[in-house]
């Protein structure tokens, strides 16, 4: 699917003037393709990545292994000298483990603070799956984005929060994404580069990624080295821990 | 080729690099990844144009700036924050801007200030976001140049009302009032001056009845040595009046003291109109007449009264044409002017309440809260203000850093001070870095008035020399701000003419030498106690251009903005001294050799041809060659004619020819007037160019320039530059958004053609210090704005010549035996990159406790030496050497650091020794619990219980187990491990005595606690086997003594020691903050 896909982006490139011609739902279309096709995507139910999380420009580094699984779930554990920090959403609450202090048991997350998560939950990414999502696109041109012209395509969700999503003119993969939250009434602009793609059960991940709020001078960094395509996870591995509800 | 490349790669596990079939160019991405951090200060902040205003539904304010020449912000939160909103625009001068009540979402911006002083920057046309500030398009107008109001009717927000004053400089017939009735799709000139100067400078909507709109043409012109609002002279005709359309626009009919009683005589030159939001019947105008005065109308205009016209009424109407109405009481109105006036009496009478008391002076706009009247925020030319009591006092905005420098230069400490001169906000002295971040409390105000040149004495550091307007300068006292005023003085019968921006020039052949150009260059060598007078007059001493007592139309103003025929730059060869280039306002590039016995006016060449330059040009920027006697370069500013190009020329052969560089014809991709050209001291092919659009750099001598946008630097006025010779940075002096410093451009230096078509390489950067730091700051808040540190670590410089999409882009570390110390998260942008090592090993493998030991999250500082770096792509490997040396300030040896480095690895060995006692002990209670669950013997399970507790008593002796998240003080081995560690890496020099004995006396107390262990392996343990195998169970081993592993797997081998950021005021630990610090990555 890739060959046929690069063909196709390479026949447009070939073509001067249009890449104005393109529609937001085209640049959707090829970002799936450039992921390796609707089929291949929709084939991971879950995917597991496991890695670095390096924060505070290096003053922590720490292991992280983050799981996600169809249709919005995800769970981090972050670990560092043998404390597991979890943050974890299963479609419909989110909750988290906050041990660094001394304190091990698990607390639920506010409804705002659980906003990153969910948008990260998203195996196919904004632009693969806003059919499904209900989202709206619109394409706003180019933009230089560290001397790369990418395609901008503005995806609104059903619920009105907006991402902007910018394409590599030439693979069409997504290389920043630009999410606006409202947390606690208070808009919040995260960016996540992502970079490093490889590709593992049919589709390209990305295996770097950065992610901060807008201005940030040292975001956090993700280095990816491992993915593994529908790993066996637990049931209730995202829920909020049975022994501690209440 | 693009094609074929794609279609191979296609075949390929990854997309290959697209540097097999790209050319390379230099371009903003080659070189913008060098970054830029701004640095401020928001202390000084600058001058602002308009605010608008609105409360929310949930009742927050979003507060809106245009700055004078510094872009558009946003606060969401009343301006507790604020967000820079224009950086992707072409231009940063706005005039106006107003939301859209109807819909805050949109909100429209009238680019290019319309309170034209002679520093005023352009704009480039009206702009409109639909989606509160993400996306802005331009709407046209592009030949306005600057707008001074927009109004949006009420009732449908397409048809918008743009107050167009137009060209400053020159003759424009794109100006007066236009209106779109479709959102800005179209514009129509509904209201034109009666000539190509007379422009639309205030304007006030009815808001009861929207199609009445008031508006005022000015008739006004600015050349480099006069100015008029109005007609040439206080009496003279102008084309300034009062106009007023009934019907939206269609038609429109003057305010005439004839048709209206009591309205003001002719001429005029700026008129500000107000109708009260309250009553449409209020009318208030401001009038700059031979007799400026406040009418005040109370029949929708009809008929006037003439009121107030006190000193606030008359004082510089060009600068100050702005009234605000409060929209609860129409009798209430401030007018801006060097104090803020407030009337509560409908204009009979005016109390001074802001202004030079209480706040900086000089105000632009007032927005009154429409919900509370006694909410107030102004902004002038020192930054924006709030009051709570109406307009009494006032608290000003620590958090917008848009100040107007006019000039850089740096010192050689270490780290370097910065010293420059701004817009109406004194001379400063700041840190280029300091714990805890650059806040606005580190940079010092050291003279007054409008600040300009400004430099550390390098004869003598506990004195400076900084500059007011006029050329005043002062020779102040570091410490005691003490201020001697060593201006030149003029002979008999004689006037010296300074220029604004008088030009000062330390002589980088003689400490202490220091010129000044009038209309000729002084120069002192005994710190301004005597001049010499070195030139003849080196302008054209054109009296036409002399006339500044004239200066003002209407209304006299000659504050030395428009004293002309001066020096405006001077610069002595560093290659030979008493080789003196001087540039001056009126065109002449002069240049002597013999220290000012003998001058040429080296311009004639550039004056002649098919080619020539017109005459009366400013010479805005001479600059000595630092690589050769011969070379000098010059730019060439023509704004003030309305020519906004660049022009930037070199000569080789002292002046006898020269080359352009950038011209109007072949600018090369530079945009704006150019205002400063400099030669890299160390690669002469390296030239910076800062215009009013921004700074341009070339990498081959001026053939190509490549405009930087590092660390989205915006398209703001780069009127100074400096390049600092020990440390390597590039630092920036911008008119409107402060100081900016490019860390090291080590790696421009190193850009070449060859470089360039490399698919990857390492670029060189200065060698790498281990930087002593340290706590500093204070919990801040949020409304208060701190400047970018340096990065703390190496910094590893890279170029690639594509974007890096596909696979691991590797880059490591090694130590000088190839042992890999580190891996670090690459950069993949194309062009240059930067990525930073912390310089430190990895973490500590410290025994599982409860909470962390924060201190064993860091590595240790490497040993300085000499390290490679590696980069991994595509298969490709690509190495480079890093050196890292001791901190220059460092009081202790390196040998010091090597006792340091020992005592620490000693400390990260304890570590690993109570790992490995701790692994065994796990080891065993891991299987006692399994033996537990196992058995159904309850006396059995009781006894491996009993000896579990034995066991896990030995690792209470370890580490620290009381769980719950309180503060509980307990200290155990790991934890007194982690308090000597984190003091031996806070100080790089040699640790005490009593840390080194700390070191053995915890080994001491692991071994005792091992050997309690010990026995109770030795001697409990082969009972409970037998009490284990009697009940069928496997007997448990004991776990062998292994080798302590040091490393962590992973935790810190990238970071910056411990408590050198701000830190939390109430516990500054660093456990503490670590899950707030990464808590939110999402």
């Amino acid at each position: 699917m890739i060959r046929t896909q690069l063909v196709l982006c390479a026949f447009l490139l070939g073509l001067a003037g249009t890449a104005q011609a393109i529609t937001a739902e085209e640049l959707a279309a090829k970002n799936a393709e450039a992921k390796g096709g609707v089929a291949a995507l929709d084939a991971v139910k879950s995917v597991r990545r496991t890695g670095k999380l390096i924060v505070n420009g290096g003053q922590f580094v720490l292991a992280i292994v983050e799981t996600r699984q169809r249709p919005d779930s995800i769970r981090d554990d972050v670990s560092l000298q043998g404390l597991t920090q979890v943050e974890s959403y299963d479609g419909r609450e989110g909750w988290r483990i906050d041990p660094f202090g001394g304190r091990k048991d698990p607390e639920r997350m506010p409804a705002d603070d659980v906003k990153g998560l969910i948008e990260d939950s998203d195996i196919s990414g904004p632009l693969a799956s806003y059919k499904e999502r209900g989202a709206k696109l619109e394409y706003l041109g180019t933009e230089d984005i560290d001397g790369t012209a990418a395609h901008k395509v503005k995806v609104t969700s059903r619920a009105g929060d907006v991402q902007y999503v910018y394409l590599d003119p030439d693979y069409f993969l997504e290389i920043r994404i630009e999410s606006q939250r409202n947390v606690r009434g208070v808009k919040e602009t995260y960016v996540t580069d992502l970079g490093e793609y490889e590709k593992v059960g049919g589709v390209y991940w990305p295996m770097a990624q950065t992610s901060g709020r807008k201005g940030d001078r040292d975001p956090v960094k993700f280095q990816f080295e491992k993915v593994e395509i529908n790993p066996q996870v637990e049931p209730g591995f995202f829920s909020f821990p049975a022994a501690a509800k209440n | 080729m693009t094609r074929t490349f794609l279609l191979v790669a296609a075949l390929l596990p990854f997309p290959a690099a697209f540097a097999a079939t790209t050319t390379a160019t230099v371009d903003s991405g080659t070189i913008s990844g060098l970054g830029a951090r701004n640095i401020g200060s928001a202390t000084m902040s600058g001058r602002i144009a308009s605010i608008d205003a609105i409360t929310m539904p949930d009742g927050k304010l979003t507060l809106w700036v245009g700055a004078a020449s510094g872009g558009v912000w946003k606060s969401l939160d009343s301006g507790t924050t604020f967000e820079p909103m224009f950086d992707d625009q072409p231009v940063q001068s706005i005039g106006a801007v107003r939301i859209d009540r109807r819909n805050p979402q949109t909100v429209w911006v009238g680019t290019g200030e319309a309170w034209t002083r002679n520093s005023v920057s352009i704009g480039d046309g009206i702009y409109k976001t639909t989606d509160g500030g993400d996306t802005w398009k331009n709407l046209g107008l592009a030949n306005s140049e600057r707008i001074a109001e927009i109004l949006i009717d009420p009732r449908d927000g397409n048809t918008v009302y743009a107050c167009v004053t137009g060209r400053l400089w020159s003759d424009s017939a794109d100006r007066g009032v236009y209106k779109t009735t479709d959102g800005g799709a179209t514009w129509q000139l509904v209201l034109k001056g009666g000539n190509p100067s007379t422009g639309c400078a205030s304007m006030s909507m009815d808001e009861q009845n929207p199609d009445v709109v008031f508006a005022a043409l000015w008739d006004f012109r600015r050349k480099g040595w006069t100015f008029r609002s109005g007609g040439e002279s206080p009496t003279a005709p102008s084309a300034s009046a009062l106009m007023v359309t009934r019907d939206g626009g269609r038609t429109w009919t003057e305010v005439t003291p004839e048709a209206n009683k009591g309205f003001a005589k002719k001429p005029y030159g700026r008129i500000a109109v107000n109708v009260a939001p309250s009553d449409s019947k209020r009318v208030y105008a401001f009038v700059e007449s031979p007799a400026s005065a406040l009418y005040v109308s109370s029949d929708g205009g009809q008929t006037w009264e003439a009121r107030d016209k006190s000193q606030w009424m008359v004082w510089r109407p060009f600068y100050f044409a702005r009234m605000t109405v409060d929209p609860n009481n129409a009798d209430r109105i401030f007018k801006d002017d060097g104090n803020l006036i407030l009337s509560e009496d409908a204009g009979k009478s005016f109390s001074v309440v802001g202004g030079f008391r209480g706040m900086h002076g000089d105000i632009h706009d007032v927005w009154i809260n429409p919900k509370n009247s006694k909410h107030v925020i102004s902004g002038d030319d020192g930054g924006l203000w709030q009051s709570h009591d109406g307009g009494n006092r006032w608290w000003k905005g620590e958090n917008l850093p848009i100040s107007q420098f006019y000039h850089v230069s740096l010192d050689d400490r270490d780290p370097y001070k910065v010293y420059g001169g701004l817009q109406d906000n004194s001379s400063f002295v700041g840190d280029s870095a300091y714990p805890g971040g650059i806040t606005n409390s580190r940079w010092e105000n050291m003279y007054g008035g409008d600040g300009f040149w400004m430099f550390n004495d390098p004869a003598d550091p506990d004195y400076l020399y900084a500059e007011a307007q006029g050329g005043h300068i002062g020779r102040s006292n570091r410490w005691t701000h003490e201020a001697r005023d060593i201006q030149p003085t003029a002979r008999a019968g004689e006037k010296l003419r300074f220029n604004w921006n008088t030009p000062l020039h330390l002589s980088p052949n003689e400490k202490g030498t220091l010129y000044i150009g009038a209309q000729f260059l002084f120069r002192t060598r005994d710190h301004g106690q005597t001049w010499e007078r070195i030139s003849p007059d080196l302008t054209t001493n054109d009296p036409e251009m002399q006339r500044q007592e004239e200066s003002g139309g209407v209304t006299v103003d000659n504050s030395a903005a428009e004293m002309h025929t001066t020096i405006y730059s001077i610069s002595e060869s560093p290659k030979a001294a008493g080789t003196i280039w001087v540039g001056t306002d009126d065109g002449n590039v002069q240049l002597t050799r013999d220290g000012g016995k003998s001058w040429t006016n080296t311009v004639a060449p550039l004056l002649k041809g098919k080619d020539a330059l017109p005459k009366g040009l400013w010479a805005s920027w001479v600059e000595a060659s630092p690589h050769d006697a011969a070379t000098a370069f010059v730019t060439f500013d023509r704004h003030t004619f309305g020519d906004f190009a660049p022009y930037a020329y070199v000569t080789r052969d002292y002046g006898s020819t020269w080359q352009p560089l950038v011209t109007p014809k072949n600018a090369k991709g530079v945009r704006g007037y150019a205002h400063v050209i400099k030669q890299d001291p160390e690669q002469p092919n390296l030239l910076y160019l800062g215009t009013e659009f921004g700074l341009w750099v070339s990498i081959d001598g001026g053939a190509n320039w490549a405009e930087f946008k590092g660390g989205k630097f915006p398209s703001v006025a780069v009127r100074d530059l400096a390049v600092h010779p020990r440390d390597k940075d590039l630092v920036l002096a911008t008119h409107g958004r402060g100081i900016w410093i490019v860390d090291d451009i080590t790696p421009l230096r190193a850009l070449s053609s060859e470089l360039l078509e490399k698919p990857a390489a390492f670029v060189a950067g200065r060698p790498a210090q281990q930087r002593i730091s340290g706590p500093g700051g204070w919990a801040p808040g949020s409304a208060t704005f701190i400047g970018d540190n340096p990065v703390d670590g190496a910094v590893i410089n890279y170029y690639q010549k594509s974007r890096h999409l596909f696979g691991k882009l590797k880059i490591e570390v090694l130590d000088a035996n190839g042992n890999v110390m580190d891996e670090l998260p690459a950069s993949p942008r194309r062009g240059l990159n930067r990525v930073v090592w912390s310089m430190r090993t990895k973490p500590p493998r410290v025994p599982p406790a409860v909470q962390l030991a924060e201190a064993g999250t860091q590595g240790i500082p490497v040993l300085p030496g000499t390290y490679t770096v590696r980069m991994t792509k595509g298969g490709e490997v690509y190495e480079s050497k890093l050196d890292v040396v001791l901190d220059r300030r460092a009081t202790y040896s390196l040998e010091d650091r090597k006792q340091q480095y020992d005592a620490a690895m000693r400390v990260r060995a304890l570590f690993g020794e109570e790992s490995a006692v701790m692994d065994r002990i796990l080891a065993v209670r891991a299987a006692l619990a399994e033996r537990e669950r196992a058995t159904k013997d309850e006396a059995l399970g009781k006894r491996i219980a009993e000896f579990d507790g034995k066991v896990d008593a030995v690792r209470k002796r370890i580490v620290a187990t009381t769980e719950g998240g309180a503060i509980t003080g307990e200290e155990r081995l790991r934890e007194y491990t982690d308090t000597l560690y984190g003091a031996i890496l806070r100080y790089d020099g040699a640790p005490a005595a009593y840390q080194l004995e700390r070191i053995d006396v915890l080994k001491s107390d692991l071994a005792d606690v091992e050997k309690q262990f010990d026995a109770l392996m030795d001697k409990d343990l082969p009972a409970l086997n037998d009490a284990l195998k009697a009940g069928g169970l496997e007997p448990i081993a004991v776990p062998p003594k292994e080798a302590a592993v040091a490393d962590a797997d992973i935790g810190s081998g990238s970071g910056r020691r411990a408590g050198g950021e701000l830190g939390d005021p109430d516990e500054g630990s660093l456990a503490e903050s670590l899950p707030r610090a990464w808590v939110g990555y999402r």
